[in-house]
């Protein structure tokens, strides 16, 4: 009888620790594992965060796990991932980092995983842009569209417009440099200029030249990629450009140490009044500085023959090597609802990629009325493996004139140079 | 004579046994590395789809290529400066702290502190002190009127490349100086005794007992110092990224760029074999020059 109790209870005891087990495994059968550049960002890694949270809380089974990556290093991260065998389900996936991806052969086609009815939902230009050869390559999640952000404040104090074209622009540069402090030194400036060579400020650049009807990259008639950079209207963008801190005086000292971060700082210290850039940095600017809420307006990037923008599409793409597909685009589809996406916006100015989520009274408001507009003008970046190599030859160029090595001929004449080796090279 | 044998081979296969474990990491961590990193250097790949074979394509290339070399010139001029550097003050601190001083642990150990921070946050500290708008340098300078507008030290082409190299002789006089101290210690007191009682100058004892004395350390060091100078990529990445232009540009910047922007690995391969090799001349120089004596 004593012998029977005690198998009893032992069977009982296996069946508790069985069913503890199996509950276990089912309470989160799977882990997503989820690179991901804007959780390791304020404010963005809270709500990316709080949003993953959610989801964890109406799908028990799935687990989020976050790797976050700097932008800065993300490419470099996703390679050694890659070549290490060791990717993510999913991860941050740019226009830039397109082809280079695709070349590696670690993204899924999503085309198939999403279904036609629901890529329809999408802006067509941000599908375009995370598309390769008709593939698409990342969910568009958020676009940064570039504009002119501006000290709508200080504009109303000087009675100055909105810049429209580089004259105007300028012209209230110069107005907005001034001895604020009165110590007979000028302490605040016209433009925050971003001479860092990366792929962030070279972006900025870039929108500049195009607006001067110059291409980095383009493809001719015959569909050969050829450079403008060298061409009068190239060499009249550089010197414009370098002329703002040469001979405008409009820049604060030091710009070839400026990245997006420093260019942030200037706006949020209220060193700077103007500065190229997208709808996240009024999140991060009112992050360091809650004082300028309401104070900065937007405009489309000033035009020589054009006005231009870039999208600054971002978003996920699934792994080829994923084990987890299906909950991986359940993830990303309750990631980009339209719910999360506006409250996205609300904290971090991020435009969503969702049509319905657009149409939004929220995002059509007067602070974002320049992004919006800018997004009409918008041109994408050529998605070529070696466009990289572009971005470091023309900050190389930027930087040769700004530092007084080179003039804006010869150094425009050996950026040239360089981006046909690098397509030949590429052939 | 046949057991004598089998002893000896027992004891030789029990040496190889022992040593087997040892030789088991390094050939995981060193020999391995070093030979796929030669393997990949023939290839034009992105490690994963592609793997086209160029066979000596790259170091052609490299080779014959003047801003390879001019980079190279960049990074030696980085390399001599820092490793000078840290001996002139990693020597000078090392005799201070060779004297008995009241407080020398408490100096021993602020002296090391540059040596326990990473480099990134060394780097960061000192680009935020060399800031053109709220850095420390420019404001005590302009203070001091020594400069009359604050100067973009890390912007500046002649100026960036001196300005890193500071930053870099910071970060790495701790271990010379540790080093050549523990080198001071070991030379005996009699010496300096001897040398007293025979009426030699501070100076020549220094040039007669100390720095033959500290030879050995001092090769060592030099060894150690150089090639990790010469390799060096975080605090020149964090301050200026090899810039402004080409100013900072040494070699390991370039063959990150290569490897990770450019993603043309097999041609930042080549680059980092030709550079393992440039290294290997430096020991084997500085061995040859200073002399090793059997060591």
């Amino acid at each position: 009888m004593k012998k029977h109790k005690v198998m009893t209870i032992s069977l009982f005891v296996i069946f508790l620790i069985l069913t503890a087990l199996n509950f276990q495994s089912y309470a989160a059968s799977i882990t997503l594992r989820v690179l991901s550049t804007t959780i390791v960002e304020k404010p963005e890694g809270n709500v990316e965060r709080q949003i993953a949270e959610e989801f964890m809380q109406k799908n028990p089974d799935i687990k989020i796990e976050f790797i976050g990556v700097p932008m800065n290093n993300v490419y470099a991260k996703i390679t050694t991932l890659a070549t290490g065998g060791d990717m993510p389900d999913i991860f941050t996936n740019v226009p830039q980092f397109v082809a280079q991806a695709a070349d590696l052969g670690i993204v899924e086609d999503l085309d198939e995983l999403l279904g036609p009815d629901f890529i329809k939902g999408f802006y067509p230009n941000a599908i375009r842009e995370a598309s390769l050869n008709g593939k698409l390559q990342f969910i568009p999640w958020f676009s940064t569209p570039l504009a002119l952000l501006y000290r709508g404040d200080w504009f109303k104090a000087e009675g100055l417009a909105a810049p429209q074209t580089w004259d105007d622009f300028v012209a209230v540069a110069k107005k907005l440099t001034k001895d604020v402090n009165n110590d007979g030194k000028v302490d605040r400036w016209g433009f925050a200029m971003l001479g860092a060579r990366n792929d962030s400020a070279m972006s900025r650049y870039n929108c500049i030249l195009k607006t001067f009807g110059a291409y980095e990259l383009r493809r001719d008639t015959s569909g050969n990629w050829v450079t403008d950079v060298d061409s009068p209207k190239g060499i009249n963008a550089l010197r414009f450009f370098t002329d703002l801190y040469l001979k405008d005086h409009v820049v604060p000292p030091g710009p070839t140490e400026v990245s997006y971060a420093e260019a942030l700082e200037l706006m949020a210290l209220e060193k700077t009044g103007m500065m190229i850039t997208g709808p996240h940095s009024i999140g991060g600017i009112l992050a360091r500085n809650p004082k300028l809420a309401g104070k900065i307006y937007s405009v489309p990037v000033p035009k020589k023959e054009k006005h231009v923008s870039f999208l600054g599409v971002y978003g996920f793409s699934i792994s080829k090597t994923s084990k987890h597909k299906d909950a991986a685009v359940k993830y990303l589809k309750y990631l980009i609802s339209k719910e999360n996406l506006l409250e996205w916006n609300r904290v971090t100015g991020r435009m969503p990629c969702r049509i319905d989520a657009g149409k939004e009274p929220q995002i059509s408001g007067p602070v974002y009325a320049g992004f919006v507009k800018a997004m009409d003008y918008a041109e994408a970046v050529p998605n070529v493996a070696f466009y990289p190599e572009i971005i470091d030859i023309e900050g190389e160029a930027v930087q040769a004139v700004l530092t007084g090595q080179a003039t804006p001929e010869q150094a425009a004449k050996k950026a040239g140079e360089k981006i046909r080796a690098a397509i030949r090279r590429a052939q | 004579m046949g057991e004598r044998l089998r002893t000896a081979n027992r004891r030789e296969l029990g040496g190889y046994l022992f040593i087997f474990p040892a030789f088991l990491v390094m050939l995981m961590l060193v020999i391995y590395p070093l030979i796929y990193g030669g393997y990949i250097s023939l290839f034009n790949t992105n490690l994963m789809a592609r793997w086209n074979l160029v066979g000596l394509k790259y170091y052609l290339r490299i080779l014959t290529d003047s801003v390879f070399w001019s980079k190279i010139r960049i990074t030696i001029s980085f390399t001599f400066w820092t490793v000078l550097g840290h001996f002139i003050l990693g020597m000078v601190l090392a005799l201070m702290l060779n004297v008995k001083i009241p407080g020398r642990a408490v100096f021993r150990a602020i002296l090391l502190t540059p040596w326990l921070f990473p480099e990134v946050v060394v780097a960061l500290v000192w680009k935020w002190l060399y800031n053109p708008m709220y850095g420390l340098i420019n404001h005590f300078l302009v203070q001091l009127h020594v400069i009359a507008a604050p100067i973009s030290w890390l912007g500046s082409p002649s100026a960036a490349l001196p300005a890193v190299i500071i930053a870099a002789i910071w970060k790495g006089y701790p271990l010379i100086m540790v080093m050549l101290l523990a080198g001071l210690q070991a030379i005996p007191q009699e010496l300096y005794e001897a040398a007293q009682i025979d009426g030699a100058s501070p100076i020549q004892a220094f040039r007669y007992i100390t720095l033959p004395g500290l030879r050995y350390v001092l090769v060592v060091s030099l060894i150690l110092d150089t090639v990790w100078w010469f390799k060096h990529f975080t605090i020149i990445w964090v301050l200026t990224q090899g810039g402004p232009v080409d100013a900072t540009n040494v070699i390991s910047i370039d063959i990150y760029k290569t490897a990770f922007e450019y993603f043309r690995f097999g041609e930042a391969a080549s680059m980092a074999v030709i550079v393992f090799f440039i290294c290997f001349l430096f020991g084997y120089g500085y061995r040859r020059m200073l002399g090793d004596e059997g060591n």
